[in-house]
């Protein structure tokens, strides 16, 4: 006698469901288009950069070599592969301890320590006002300096030798 | 709308599935229709609203769909295990509850979960320790062939994988993050293919010797599947080649089919894969009966099921028709009684959170969330096939649970853990310069 409310039930159910899985995907799917309008899609494409994920993707292993590419090799620092190479995006990086592109481990480091910039072929690295300042070559950085082959920047405990 | 009102809309169904699925089991049960049914469901509401609340006060941009997705799987759980064995129910309802104040405690303590990083060799050693836990004489004990779980008599049972993966994707993404670039640049290319260095490349080689390890000395063919196929994941998000993932499927390939046709144990699981129907593997002991009978369930479901409370687990004399009902098989017994249509709905719950999952690791700004966000999406899919692929025979079965499903306390309280990590990242990612 209770057949059909049992089968209305498990109707019911499935209806639930079904609507609520359309209304998460339809949510989803709003998110992606838009992703594709102008504003969100530059803001994600900047971020990309930002995180280091899309250089490490086209990364110039298969280009000839003579390619312009600023990095930072780690001499020493905590929590980083010593030897391990982080590059300069076009639009810089910035070293500190906070939400930043090159994170530091270091007591001794400011949540925004200092800023490597690039104008074309020229790389400067400038102190963002740092509490204990940043050393270039053992020397304290006063302005900014344009950074050569061979330079090494410490913060802290942390040391880089930068290369092109 | 607001992303947490959204969230909090989207904690109705789940309420309206536990009281529909409730009713429809007490009706078949006891052919009468109570309000004890809408008491479950507004406890379970309850429960999930106090989560909100929480998440709400803690991580406000955190995204709004994930936690209603997994409270709808659990409300599926609850209503499938309470139609299976009732005691069972309360006592995942238990879990539940312990798994989310365990939730509120993961996100309380690593508000900023890049700390998690100093601990990543700590991490990673306790990981790989809790794995070989089952297999030592006296704790560990086995389930149909597989050292999965650890017991300690009338204390708890315990299976170390589920958590272990969550402490092997920690360590991979921060271990990754900090060599990723290394492993591109200091490649080798040998016939147009990036090889990776062998120095850095050395620890991704020891998870894949793990694998085949869990493989050969606990015949845990899910975990090997789910651990291994992470670190291809991760590996691939962290380089962009695919060349690493090529090498890594046709070395596991290699190592699969060495131990598969080489070792008996194993064999004699990929022989029960292949062939379940043989009468002779079907009455061996460890045999194809489970597998078997799993695709009739299976089969009897149609399109739409047989209903709440329908579906046959118990032979007519008294011996099991359907082994582990609750655990293993549960998603046949999904099957059976709500159709395609009701399996389908699961594994789409499933697909939308894993996709949020992977949309999370597309905002995040910093490498190691990015990478942390696509391991435990990954880990968390590969779960769900695993076990779903082996109920359907896709692959060889393994007893790994179904995320939220399966009637099993450390599960349910490691993917909280997984979701709260999950959520973590999302809400960092979502917050405004």
């Amino acid at each position: 006698m209770l057949a059909p409310v049992s089968v209305a039930l498990k109707f019911g159910f499935l209806i639930v469901l079904y609507l609520f899985l359309v209304w998460v995907a339809w949510s989803a799917l709003r998110d992606l288009r838009r992703g594709r309008g102008g504003v969100v899609r530059a803001d994600a494409a900047a971020r990309y950069d930002a995180t280091g994920m899309y250089d490490a993707a086209s990364s110039p292993v298969d280009s000839d070599g003579d390619e312009f590419e600023p990095r930072l090799l780690v001499a020493r620092a905590p929590g980083h592969e010593t030897g391990s190479a982080y590059e300069i995006p076009s639009q810089g990086a910035t070293l500190g301890r906070g939400d930043v592109e090159i994170r530091l481990d270091d007591p001794f480091a400011s949540a925004h320590h200092a800023r490597i910039s690039r104008e074309g072929h020229v790389v400067v690295i400038e102190d963002l006002g740092s509490t204990n300042g940043t050393y270039l070559n053992e020397e304290p950085l006063s302005g900014p300096q344009p950074l050569h082959p061979g330079d090494r920047i410490r913060i802290g405990d942390c040391e880089f030798s930068y290369e092109q | 709308m607001t992303a947490r009102n959204r969230e909090l809309l989207g904690l109705l169904p789940a309420s309206l599935l536990v009281t529909a699925g409730f009713a429809g089991v007490f009706i078949q049960r006891s052919n009468a229709l109570s309000n004890v049914s809408l008491t479950y469901g507004a406890l379970f509401l309850g429960l999930c609203i106090a989560a909100h609340v929480f998440i709400r006060i803690t991580l406000p941009r955190a995204d709004p769909y994930m936690f209603p997705l997994i409270a709808v799987l659990a409300s599926f759980g609850l209503v499938m295990i309470y139609r299976i064995d009732p005691t069972l129910a309360r006592q995942q309802a238990q879990w539940f509850v312990l798994g989310l104040i365990l939730f509120a405690g993961t996100i309380l303590l690593f508000r900023d979960y890049r700390r998690l990083e100093r601990y990543r060799y700590t991490i990673v050693l306790v990981s790989i320790g809790l794995l070989v836990l089952p297999r030592l004489p006296g704790i560990g004990y086995a389930a149909n062939g597989a050292y999965l779980g650890v017991r300690i008599p009338g204390v708890f049972v315990f299976q170390p994988a589920e958590v272990s993966k969550i402490g092997l994707v920690i360590f991979l993404a921060s271990y990754l993050r900090d060599t990723r670039q290394v492993l591109v640049q200091g490649g080798r290319r040998i016939l147009g293919v990036t090889l990776p260095p062998l120095k850095q490349f050395g620890p991704v080689v020891v998870i894949w010797g793990l694998a085949m390890g869990i493989l050969v000395v606990l015949s845990d063919t899910g975990s090997s599947i789910m651990f291994y196929g992470g670190l291809l994941a991760m590996l691939y998000v962290a380089t962009n080649r695919l060349s690493f993932v090529v090498i890594g499927l046709l070395a596991a390939a290699i190592g699969f089919w060495y131990l598969g046709t080489h070792i008996p144990h194993i064999h004699a699981r990929v022989e029960t894969w292949l062939h379940p129907l043989n009468p002779h593997l079907y009455h061996a002991p460890l045999g194809s009966y489970q597998v078997a009978n799993a695709m009739f369930a299976q089969a009897a479901g149609g399109l739409f099921g047989q209903g709440f409370g329908r579906a046959a687990l118990t032979l007519p004399g008294g011996g099991t028709l359907l082994p582990a009902p609750q655990t293993d098989m549960i998603y046949a017994v999904v099957t059976d009684e709500l159709g395609l249509f009701g399996a389908a709905a699961v594994l789409i719950t499933y697909l939308l959170f894993v996709a949020r999952g992977f949309k999370t690791a597309l905002l995040a700004r910093d490498s190691f969330s990015t990478l942390l966000a696509v391991g435990l999406s990954a880990m968390f899919a590969l779960q769900v096939f695993v076990i779903v692929g082996g109920v359907t025979r896709v692959i060889p079965l393994t007893g790994v649970t179904l995320p939220f499903i399966s009637y099993g306390g450390s599960s349910i309280v490691a993917n909280l853990v997984l979701v709260a990590l999950l959520l973590l990242v999302s809400d960092r990612a979502r917050r405004p310069e």
